[in-house]
């Protein structure tokens, strides 16, 4: 390679001398504090810096939720408008799902994956950390949009010239997490490009734009790393379960995300450029807007929660003193889950007239789809059939995810029958569905990894009492606020109405799910700030407190730089727990020590190219908008990304040789280097 | 593991390099992406099969403003660029910088033809009538072929930096030669795009009597 070989071991980064790349730009290496965070390539701390970002989005999310059921506590209530309604639902799906879960299993696929299959790292560690930064400035940009809404509300922009022009002001996106043309569209003829909707929804279109960039180069990423990076003796099928639903997950992003992708960029054209894709008056087909979303939306379901079902099926094993219960049916039903994944789309879409054909085989193929998860949800009953079982915080919380999980499966299949659905479309049912399946089942499988990992991430244990007193009320609120959405959408009640009036008999199961919201929210917020303040200043704790299965626990808590001090040789599936009880030790290479492990070097250029898309996405809906000179801000975003991109090829991968402490034949001390 | 290039090249568990492996996983995102795009287009051909009109109100039909000899020599000239890299990314294994260096100047060189191409079909499409804003034929038809004359620029781009970055001495051994190979494979897939591009935009146009649509209009009457 490079100039980068010459380096001799060294203990610590900060021993050398900063390195310059090629052009003479210094690379930010040897490094602390904030420049180190910001430029990292350590597949930890950006699985760190994922879950920070989660955790504050959902509770962003939550916010706005609360809002919404604060407006529905009682009848023909004025909370807050319909205008500023529409834009809380709308927000508050897109953030929970785009900038709440994906990102927080995403923080567990970087903590996780590379230590479950004994890795160092990931395949491509620059690219990981663009990822991170494309999404934490994709979140910002859609989020950016509430803050030129509060400027209208305050009058603030009232002085300018071309907010005088616009015909509609709903500044964050207004039409639902799934944009539904042509409402999210435009009409007219040749090119006018009459709108329907105010500039929230181009933030929104190039928000989730830049957010699937951050989703895609992510999964590329984790595939290649499951594939290629295994340790000796870690075949396919002694994957952990969560690695392995990682990579199907992976593989759904990677599949779906095209689609939504060309739905965007078709939007795009159609709203700024006078294109004619789903504009009604030219011809366009709104339909074909739905087909496109969901050919995408409902893989993203399972994008959403296969990575929660790896969580739980690696806690109930270690809380039941068990091996998971067919470990392989297990793996073979998330496969399954996924590919059938893509053949469910149009059960969304039951109601817009597919003809009886496409009808039925949706719904046989929806009904189909339940038969893996039910094998799924029966494994996980055979691993806690006849074991020991240790009621921990992590433990709770995923036997309520598999109780929750399995409500909302009985009201998905209840909509998989096209006659049922028909009735229950665009009404509260619906709403409680799926956040039984998202919120009962991914949340809180989430909710369960958080506290199963947390002592491995810190080295420090959550305060169990808090947790279990948050786990309650969490379980406890969630049913309160979505049990009786089930009645209230059958008794008529459509959701994203943001009022209604006396007299439908909607009045008291309303107000209990307003109190339940309320519980629920003060659940979360007493869940997160359990962990948050655990993270900093929680009780220290063995490296192996729940006596793990997996590699990660054969590992000193926090985990050091260099993960393995010497790259394991796996013999088993549960290697770790094998090694401590059973007749099969874990060996180790003969690498690491005085010679020292490859470590990747920083870079400051994911980043600078990750800023591209902040200029993008600021530049495109202020186009919308009408600012003058606009378009320069998107050509400058455009600018900077290929520069970024271009100084990042250039900079070559450099690395160093890092010592590590001489560990042969057993798992590393638990005492970590000096670093 | 004494050596750091070992840890550099430190094998991998399938024995296909990451780069490679990356590459091929980006290519069947791509796959689903011009998957979209053409369904798009092929769904607005059956529902729309007679054509646009024009800025004036004229019925025009699709076979009236291809000019198909012109798209066949581009496509040519694609396929032959893609004999080019597939010689370059040979030269590269072998170590022969020079011949890696006109090999890849002829697929820059013809890219560019093609791209060329693509201007010109565009501007005499325009003139002709066809926008992006005046039929739903004018969005799909632009935006499918641009997005695709988008990932030839880039292919470009990439082997033009990939040119001058072979002078500085860096570009070689087993490093270079998957380098190249990587950006052959991008190279590759973006013109087998085109083939199917090429056939379900283009040719089935000439079909039967009345085009495969049906466009009630001759095909011969150009």
């Amino acid at each position: 390679m490079s100039h980068d070989s010459h380096h001799a071991p060294v203990a610590s980064k900060l021993e050398l001398a900063p390195e310059r790349s090629d052009l003479g730009l210094i690379r930010p290496d040897r490094t602390t504090g904030w420049t180190d965070w910001l430029t990292t390539v350590d597949h930890k701390k950006i699985g760190i810096l994922y879950g920070a970002f989660a955790m504050f989005y959902f509770l962003v999310g939550g916010v706005e939720a609360l809002a919404i059921r604060t407006q529905l506590i009682r009848p023909d209530n004025d909370f807050v408008t319909a205008r500023m309604y529409n834009q809380l639902f709308t927000m508050h799906g897109t953030t929970m799902i785009f900038l709440g879960v994906m990102p927080l299993s995403a923080a567990f696929f970087n903590f996780l994956v590379p230590l479950q299959i004994g890795a160092r790292d990931v395949a491509f560690p620059r690219l990981n950390a663009f990822s991170l930064w494309t999404f934490v400035f994709g979140a910002f940009v859609l989020n950016a949009s509430w803050l030129f809404e509060f400027a209208h509300l305050a009058g603030w922009l009232n002085g300018f010239e071309w907010h005088k022009h616009l015909a509609f002001t709903d500044f964050a996106p207004a039409n639902g997490w799934f944009s539904y043309a042509p409402l999210s569209g435009t009409y007219g003829q040749n090119g006018q490009a009459l709108r329907f909707t105010g500039v929230g929804t181009d933030f929104w279109i190039i928000g989730i734009q830049v957010l699937g960039i951050a989703s895609l180069a992510a999964s590329f990423n984790f595939i290649c790393t499951i594939i290629n990076m295994r340790a000796k003796g870690m075949t396919m099928m002694r994957l952990p379960v969560f690695t392995w639903m990682t990579l199907i997950t992976a593989i759904l992003i990677i599949l779906a995300f095209p689609a939504i992708t060309v739905a965007l960029i078709e939007l795009m054209f159609d709203r700024a450029f006078g294109a004619n894709f789903f504009n009604p008056s030219a011809g366009g087909q709104p339909i074909l807007w739905q087909h496109l979303f969901w050919i995408f939306g409902h893989p993203e379901v399972y994008i959403l929660v296969l990575p929660a079902m790896g969580i739980v099926s690696e806690i109930l094993p270690t809380f039941s003193g068990k091996a998971l219960f067919g470990y392989p049916i297990i793996v073979f039903s998330g496969a399954v889950i996924g590919f059938l994944g893509f053949a469910v789309w149009s059960h969304h879409m039951f109601t817009t007239g597919l003809g009886p054909v496409p009808t039925a085989a949706f719904a046989l193929l929806t009904m189909a789809i339940a038969v893996p998860t039910g094998v799924k949800i029966f494994n996980w009953l055979g691993t806690i059939w006849g074991g020991r079982v240790r009621f921990t915080p992590p433990m709770v919380l995923s036997l309520g995810f598999i109780w929750m999980f399995m409500c909302g499966g009985f009201s998905g299949v209840m909509h998989s029958s096209a006659p049922a659905d028909s009735q229950q479309q665009d009404s509260y049912f619906v709403i409680a569905h799926f956040h039984y399946v998202l919120l009962g089942g991914v949340l809180l499988g989430l909710m369960a990894g958080l506290y199963f990992w947390f002592p491995k991430i810190f080295g420090r244990m959550p305060n169990a009492p808090l947790a279990y007193i948050a786990s309650g009320m969490v379980i406890l609120g969630f049913n309160l606020a979505f049990g009786p959405m089930h009645y209230l959408g059958l008794a008529g009640m459509p959701r994203r109405t943001h009022t209604y009036h006396a007299g439908n008999g909607w009045e008291t199961w309303n107000y209990v799910a307003t109190i339940g919201a309320y519980i629920l929210g003060a659940g979360v917020f007493l869940a997160f700030a359990n962990l948050a303040w655990t993270a900093f200043k929680g009780k220290k704790c063995a490296s192996d407190p729940w006596g793990g299965r997996t590699l990660e626990w054969s590992l000193p808590s926090p985990v050091p730089e260099y993960n393995f001090a010497q790259a394991p040789i796996v013999a088993t599936r549960d290697a770790y727990f094998e090694d401590k009880h059973g007749g099969k030790r874990i060996a180790y290479e003969n690498d690491g020590g005085e010679a020292g492990v490859h470590m990747p070097s920083q870079s400051w250029m994911p980043l600078v190219a990750s800023t591209g898309f902040l200029f993008a996405g600021f530049g495109m809906p202020m186009m919308a908008m009408g600012v003058p000179h606009a378009g320069w801000i998107v050509i400058t975003g455009l600018g900077v990304l290929i520069l970024g991109i271009w100084l990042w090829a250039v900079e070559g991968p450099g690395g160093y040789m890092l010592k590590t402490p001489a560990a042969s034949g057993s798992p590393a001390p638990a005492e970590t280097a000096a670093h | 593991m004494s050596e750091t290039a070992a840890a550099h090249d430190a094998p991998t568990s399938t024995g296909i390099d990451h780069k490679k492996l990356i590459m091929w996983l980006f290519l069947a995102s791509d796959c689903m992406f011009f998957g979209t795009l053409i369904s798009t287009h092929l769904l607005y051909r059956k529902l729309y099969p007679s054509g646009f009109t024009d800025a004036e109100g004229h019925q025009r039909f699709i076979q009236n403003l291809f000019n198909i000899e012109l798209t066949s020599f581009s496509t040519f000239i694609l396929l032959m660029s893609s004999f080019l890299m597939a010689l370059a990314v040979s030269a590269m294994h072998k170590g022969e910088i020079k011949s890696f260096r006109r090999n890849v100047l002829g697929v820059i060189f013809f890219g560019l033809i093609f791209l060329g191409c693509q201007v010109f079909e565009f501007t005499h499409f325009y003139h002709q009538g066809l926008t992006i804003q005046n039929s739903v034929l004018g969005s799909t038809f632009y935006v499918l072929t641009g997005t695709h004359g988008t990932h030839v620029a880039i292919g470009v781009l990439w082997l033009i930096l990939m040119y001058f970055y072979s002078f500085t001495g860096k570009l070689g051994g087993h490093t270079g030669a998957l380098d190249v190979e990587v950006a052959g494979l991008y190279w590759h897939f973006v013109d087998i795009v085109w083939i199917i591009i090429f056939t379900a935009v283009y040719l089935v146009e000439y079909l039967g009597p009345n085009g495969f649509w049906g466009t009630g209009l001759p095909a011969v009457t150009k």
